[in-house]
């Protein structure tokens, strides 16, 4: 599958600029904000800032939209946009598949807000309506007039993998001539306390991706990335993207892999035994924080280095295993990156993103 | 004298609601002095729709403790501010 | 697209119309209601729901009530397609549509959250653990592709079409793939205050319906390609032809009125299974009994289909069963071509005008080889699947 355009919103910005310019900046301190029943009733956090969810024109169908509708449909927008075949596509022929792994939480909480103040009998339908699962997805068909299937998913470890799957089939299979795939999650009050309480708070504000702790330290995020797909190799020369179980021996040059090694996992010792040896190896989670869909936005940023033909320095660099880290932002010719996430279990699933140019 | 309180009450309804609808609703660029008494809320004036109609039914039920039982029925009552403040009016001092 | 037929082999279906697939056929064929009124429990609203009061197997190895009801019937799939719960011997995906399960919406949870200001954790443990397809997948040590559908009241036939998709690219040998989904207070109070649950048992297509009863259940099917049940040595009647969705891109809570969502959903399934609109015996329609839903979709069926279409909806038997009510009822349409008719459409009596079909009012025989299972969804989505009968 060919990766036409992408989008991306995080609490680093909005779209193919902010995030360059994300790994281009590094490292910066995570927000402190209030959490109930952690100890020290703070949590460092990345949350997307309403700014960067302002746009009132692509928004202008979603008023009534919660926080994790306007993530979705923003960065959905611009993988269409960034891509610059949007016109020439046909909406009837687009399909949608949203990876969430908690979903709108917010609005759900919202809804049992009221049922406990008001009553059973005087609940807002419109809070009901948004706290489904699919009501983003509903809102991008709407706001691009997507008339293909949509569809939403849900798993805790591997949603995008399985969307970018099933995104496979639908192109193979000639239901779609271009899926729009992506994967969302936010951070709210209640999500928070869950957090400040579930995982090791990273003390110094840095996720530590190499580390390979059996209790990782976490900042948690939130955020979008979007993926417009393709057959062909239209779009802008992101390269293609797949699902592999199994990590291939590598080529010694232009191959780099990404750890989606986060701290949302319980223990993460067993990423040691994935890394691939001879290769450098990297992990932007700490320019995005925490997330269990973290697996998309380190898509996005393998996918802008397979464009710009340039490997950004991994933001965190403690090394207690000796590993080929990527140590400085340069030009580098690069055919192949593997993006690589673990569950709690040991389970294993990689994004490979091939150069266009080179499989062809 | 009993005229002129019901005007009274019904000027203070449709203050109210006009708030209520446009932070319930999320109406954008419109603010509450902006809607009309007699402005058609749903279709070609403020574009309310379906569900807006259902979250109205809420808005009465939690601000005003009035309740709308059939929405087939209640078509009349929500064409404008002024139709729903009657309502509202009416149905507490047991006319509706 | 592939000339491999995806075998059924396998049923499983657990609902208030019966426990097993046997049961519900006597249910269906005697027409029996199994309504009851919401309990003070679940919601002080008075209404009438389809609530599984049999005790369900499997119960203790259940983190939910909804995986409950998903093990239940996955006991009986799994029965019927000659398969163990060690599954470790074949590539095995699961695919499930759920709405409630997806959502930490435990009112305990978020009553103790709101008083103590800390989010107790034992239920985001058990809610972490219940996943659908994780699960189920868990349960049976699959090793293929494992996701959970979460689109609304299509999930389940959207896992159908999902499997399909998985099987026909070789991503998996076999796929467990259906949906489950538990009565729950959220989605009682949510559909109520839409203004779209009836007082009464529900009438789809009727004249006088006044909107849905809520219903909980499970169904699972156990897919795979001619090739590999042979393999097996195993062999059914019964095949997925073909699956279609598409988008409204309209409304979150109203179907787009010219139904031109659905209708592309039923012509890309129709083409998918090779099949004429001719050749279709009856459909088992998605049938809500809500305003909106039968107008639109009895315009559709009548537009593909011609005004004499049998048209069926379950949802009386059942109530609307929302991440269930896909693989239910496309469950209950495999069982229709396999055991030659229809059960009268419950709660039909009175043709409305407004809509150019009716549904049937009573058992009726089949003589087809297929038949369309129809949902539609909040968000605006439309799934159709076209299940066969080889001979």
């Amino acid at each position: 599958m060919n990766i036409a355009g992408i989008g991306i919103v995080s609490a680093r910005g909005r779209g193919v600029a902010a995030l360059e310019h994300a790994l281009e900046q590094g490292w910066v301190p995570p927000v402190e904000v209030e959490a109930r029943g952690v100890a020290c009733g703070k949590v460092s956090v990345y949350p997307v800032t309403a700014d960067t969810l302002g746009d009132k024109v692509v928004l202008a169908k979603a008023r009534r939209a919660d926080r994790f509708i306007r993530m979705s449909v923003l960065a959905a927008a611009d993988a269409v946009q960034d891509s610059g075949i949007g016109a020439s596509l046909d909406k009837t022929r687009m399909g949608i598949i949203l990876a969430t792994a908690l979903g709108p939480h917010v609005t759900t909480f919202s809804f049992l807000d009221g049922i406990l103040d008001f009553g059973d009998a005087a609940v807002s339908p419109t809070a009901f309506s948004h706290s489904v699962h699919n009501a983003a997805a509903s809102y991008i068909a709407m706001t691009l007039e997507v008339r293909g299937p949509t569809l939403t998913v849900t798993h805790f470890d591997f949603a995008f993998h399985q969307a970018v799957l099933l995104a496979q089939t639908w192109l193979n299979d000639g239901r779609c001539d271009s899926v729009l795939v992506g994967a969302v999650d936010e951070l709210g009050a209640v999500m928070q306390s869950v957090c400040g309480q579930m995982l090791k708070p990273a003390a110094d504000g840095r996720i530590k991706p190499f580390a390979f702790s059996t209790t990782p330290e976490s900042v948690p995020g939130e955020g979008a990335a979007f993926f417009l797909m393709t057959r062909d190799t239209a779009g802008v020369g992101y390269g293609l993207l797949e699902v592999i179980e199994d990590l291939p021996v590598p080529s010694s040059g232009g191959s780099l892999q990404i750890l989606d090694a986060c701290g949302m996992a319980r223990d993460e010792s067993a990423y040691l035994a994935a890394v691939m040896p001879g290769i450098s190896v990297a992990a932007y989670a700490p320019l995005f924080g925490s997330l269990l869909i973290g697996s998309a936005l380190n898509a996005a940023a393998a996918a802008l280095m397979m464009k710009k033909q340039k490997i950004y320095v991994s933001p965190v660099q403690e090394n207690p295993h000796g590993l080929m880290i990527c140590q400085e932002t340069k030009p580098a010719p690069l055919r192949d990156v593997y993006c690589t996430r673990l569950d709690c279990v040991g389970r294993r699933l990689t994004l490979h993103l091939g150069s266009a140019s080179l499989l062809e | 004298m009993h005229d002129q309180n019901k005007e009274q009450q019904l000027i203070e309804i449709r203050a109210k609601l006009k708030e209520l609808l446009v932070s319930n609703l999320n109406i954008e660029g419109v603010t509450p002095s902006q809607i009309k008494d007699d402005d058609a809320l749903f279709g070609e004036g403020l574009g309310l729709d379906s569900l807006d109609a259902v979250e109205i039914v809420v808005i009465l039920q939690r601000h005003f403790s009035v309740e709308v039982k059939d929405m087939e029925k209640g078509r009349e009552i929500f064409r404008s501010v002024n139709t729903l403040a009657n309502y509202i009016y009416e149905t507490k001092h047991g006319q509706g | 697209m592939a000339a491999q037929k995806i075998l059924i082999t396998g049923m499983g279906v657990v609902s208030a119309a019966g426990m097993t697939i046997p049961e519900t056929l006597t249910g269906f064929a005697a027409g029996i209601r199994n309504l009851g009124q919401t309990s003070v429990s679940l919601s002080p609203l008075n209404l009438p729901v389809f609530e599984v009061v049999s005790p369900l197997r499997g119960s203790t190895r259940a983190s939910s009530r909804t995986l409950q009801l998903a093990f239940h019937a996955l006991d009986e799939a799994l029965s019927n397609a000659g398969l163990s719960y060690d599954l470790s011997g074949l590539r095995v995906g699961v695919c499930m549509g759920t709405t409630v399960a997806s959502q930490l919406n435990d009112m305990d949870f978020y009553t103790a959250y709101r008083k103590s200001g800390k989010a107790p954790l034992a239920p985001v443990e058990t809610f972490l653990k219940s996943n659908l397809a994780t699960a189920i997948s868990r349960e049976v040590k699959a090793r293929g592709p494992c996701i959970t559908v979460v689109n609304a009241c299509s999930s389940s036939a959207d896992a159908l079409g999902v499997a399909l998709g998985w099987l026909r690219n070789g991503f998996c040998d076999v796929a467990i793939a259906g949906g489950a989904d538990e009565l729950s207070r959220i989605p009682v109070c949510g559909f109520s205050s839409l203004s779209v649950f009836s007082p009464e048992p529900c009438r789809p297509y009727d004249r006088d319906r006044q909107g849905l009863n809520l219903g909980e259940a499970a169904g699972i099917l156990i897919l795979e390609p001619e090739s590999i049940a042979r393999r097996r040595g195993v062999n059914s009647t019964m095949f997925v032809g073909g699956y279609g969705a598409a988008c409204d891109a309209h409304h979150l809570t109203a179907p787009r009125p010219d139904g031109s969502g659905l209708e592309t959903a039923i012509r890309i399934s129709l083409i998918e299974a090779g099949v004429q609109s001719a050749e279709i015996s009856f459909v088992n329609a998605h049938g809500t009994a809500t305003r909106d839903n039968d107008k639109v979709e009895g315009t559709v069926l009548a537009r593909l289909f011609g005004e004499g279409i049998k048209v069926i909806s379950t949802k009386g038997f059942t109530g609307h069963t929302l991440g269930a009510a896909g693989a239910i009822e496309a469950v209950f349409t495999a069982l229709a071509l396999r055991e030659g008719w229809i059960p009268a459409s419950p709660g039909f009596e009175n043709k409305d005008d407004e809509i150019p079909i009716g549904a049937v009012r009573e058992k009726s025989g089949l003589t087809g080889r297929y038949a369309l299972s129809t949902s539609l969804a909040f968000g605006g989505n439309n799934a159709a699947v076209v299940i066969g009968r080889t001979e």
